[in-house]
């Protein structure tokens, strides 16, 4: 599977807010704040440690949690669709 | 809601220290909502604005795949375009990947990053910061 590879700017560039199960992003560069819910805040967290595609974050993510129902890849690879039209991952 | 105690200080904050269950949703569920800052403009003006790659500060530098400036004539950077990229040109080009009318196909990626690191106050930043707009 070799999906597209993503990429997320460096933490700097956001200034994050946790709010009650909710995360407000914003992301200088841009001038936009974003209004997130789980499991946007984690997938940017886990694409600190470098670029990576669907795969290989899930597999990150696998360290820290559990998964919920089987379509977890098909379901992760849309997140990280919105977190690119949102602006807040590109492609590396 | 004014406590400081339990305010995360970065995303880092959400990584657990131990194993809980993460629901990634629905293929179809949104997870993100997107505030427009006052800076938006009407659509029709955000397809019309330009960028200028590299804007006036930069003159004459090329430009390298990760869209950093590097100096002129290095190997592998993309030269500066001709001509400022419009709205709706850097819209598909961000969006879909469509090279814009008399660019190098294999530069796109170049200018294309260029264009996602523009931060305020640099020429062609308020354009692409409409463009990015959700409709």
């Amino acid at each position: 599977m070799a999906g597209p590879v993503y990429i997320a700017d460096e933490e700097a560039e956001l200034t994050s807010v946790s709010l009650d199960g909710l995360c407000l992003l914003f992301h200088a560069p841009s001038g936009m704040t974003h209004i997130v819910a789980t499991p946007a805040p984690e997938i940017l967290a886990m694409l600190r440690s470098g670029p990576a595609d669907a795969a290989e974050l899930l597999r990150r993510l696998s360290a820290h949690y559990a998964f919920e129902g089987e379509a977890a890849a098909g379901a992760l690879a849309a997140r990280l669709e919105e977190l690119e039209s949102a602006g807040l991952v590109r492609r590396a | 809601m004014s406590g400081t105690d339990d305010k995360a200080t970065g995303v880092q904050a959400f990584v657990p220290t131990r194993r809980t269950v993460l629901v990634l949703g629905a293929a179809a569920a949104s997870t993100v909502v997107t505030v427009r800052p006052a800076l938006a403009q009407t659509a029709g003006s955000v397809l019309n604005c330009e960028i200028p790659v590299p804007g006036p500060h930069a003159g004459g530098n090329f430009i390298a795949q990760d869209g950093s400036l590097v100096a002129p004539g290095t190997a592998g950077a993309a030269p500066p375009l001709a001509r400022p990229l419009r709205g709706e040109e850097v819209r598909n080009l961000l969006r879909t990947g469509a090279t814009p009318a008399g660019v190098d196909p294999t530069s796109a990626q170049a200018y294309a990053n260029y264009i996602r690191r523009l931060q305020a106050g640099m020429s062609g930043f308020t354009c692409y910061a409409s463009l990015q707009m959700p409709r």
